[in-house]
């Protein structure tokens, strides 16, 4: 992972906020952090109550930390990571990140410029817009799946409906309720994108998926969740 | 038959209870009603079973056993719905103090840990206050 010089030719970031949920990443999320904040350098990590002292691993970042007392899914601490750097002043634009190191500044900083030059309130990362790197088979069917059987993701033409890299201006990140605790936020939230009159972008992003990220990612078991949460999400309750 | 209707019902008003959105006071205390009811059916089933057999020939189920069987299917099936709409809603409410909890003891604590305190300035404290007073409302 090198980055080009990021300050060369971009503004000094100062409007732009890192969301990045955290559950039990203390190996690798001080790596993240201080990486990303050669870019970024406003950065909120949400630990959603991990048990490997991965607050601990984030003290001594420059990061800003918020803690949930209790471990309550990754949507919840996306939504909380959002509001807390909605409160920040000169905030303008909002990225989830991951916090396993699976994406690339590169990629959000290419994002940024489509969110700030106007063309998107919402702009989204993809796996599979180009399909230059190594996507597992098998986890690419999965995803493709997802994709076909949510009637969202198809409506706004989406390629990739699971990726944890997305831009969001102001008014966007203040409109969006993340109201799925669990994994299903991500289904939620392309289905509040189609529902409102935000203009969505699909930017292709690369995926490291090392060995950590392969290890922890979401297992396609999680899959299986995901469907189960929407599909009761739908009946009304 | 009438079991068959009336188990249809029975589904049906599930459904219609799982996906109608408000729980009023009207449907609060109907579902108490109904519970009181079937303590009474059971209390009846218990002192009478010959009367049970009859209304069970009466709405084409062969024993009175199999009718208590059926009515106590139905309730599990309310109760589990009621509890699940339960649980949902209480993990709603803890989340949304566990976020308040977290956003609020945030604020103070990044503004000790960082060199540049997110709320910098002459209003720092005013800053504080409106931003945690705002997560509240929200």
């Amino acid at each position: 992972m090198h980055d080009a010089p990021a300050d060369a030719h971009v503004p000094d970031n100062k409007d732009v906020w890192l969301v990045i949920p955290v559950y039990n990443e203390a190996q690798v999320i001080a790596d993240v952090v201080e990486h990303a904040r050669q870019t970024f350098p406003n950065i909120v990590c949400v630990d959603d109550g991990s048990r490997d002292g991965s607050a601990a691993a984030i003290a001594p970042t420059g990061a800003h930390l918020v803690q949930h007392p209790i471990n309550m899914g990754q949507g919840a601490a996306l939504e909380t990571g959002l509001r807390y750097a909605l409160n920040r002043p000169g905030a303008e634009y909002f990225v989830t990140f991951d916090a396993d190191g699976q994406h690339r500044v590169e990629d959000a900083l290419r994002m940024l410029e489509v969110a700030r030059s106007g063309q998107a309130d919402v702009v989204l990362g993809s796996r599979f817009l180009e399909s230059r790197e190594t996507v597992p088979w098998l986890k690419r069917f999965v995803l493709k799946t997802v994709v076909a059987l949510s009637p969202t993701a198809r409506k706004l033409k989406l390629t990739d409906a699971h990726n944890g890299l997305r831009v969001l201006n102001r008014p966007a990140a203040e409109g969006l309720r993340i109201r799925m605790n669990g994994m299903a936020h991500a289904s939620e939230i392309v289905g509040k994108l189609a529902r409102s009159n935000w203009r969505v972008a699909e930017i292709p992003v690369t995926i490291l998926y090392t060995d950590y990220s392969r290890a922890k990612g979401q297992s396609l078991v999680n899959g299986v969740n995901i469907l189960f949460e929407l599909s009761l999400r739908h009946r009304g309750v | 038959m009438v079991i068959q209707f009336l188990l249809l019902l029975a589904v049906a008003a599930s459904l219609f209870y799982f996906v109608r959105q408000q729980h009023g006071v009207r449907l609060q205390a109907g579902k108490r009603l109904a519970f009181v009811a079937f303590l009474l059916f059971a209390a009846y089933a218990v002192v009478r079973p010959d009367d049970i057999t009859a209304i069970a020939h009466w709405v084409g189920v062969g024993r009175g056993a199999d009718l208590v069987l059926y009515a106590t299917v139905v309730a599990f099936v309310f109760v589990v719905i009621n509890f699940y709409l339960r649980t949902r809603e209480m993990e709603r409410r803890i989340t949304d103090l566990a976020r308040a909890v977290a956003l609020r003891d945030a604020e103070i604590l990044n503004q000790h840990r960082l060199p540049h305190p997110p709320a910098a300035g002459e209003g720092a404290d005013t800053a504080l206050l409106a931003a945690v007073v705002a997560e509240g409302k929200s």
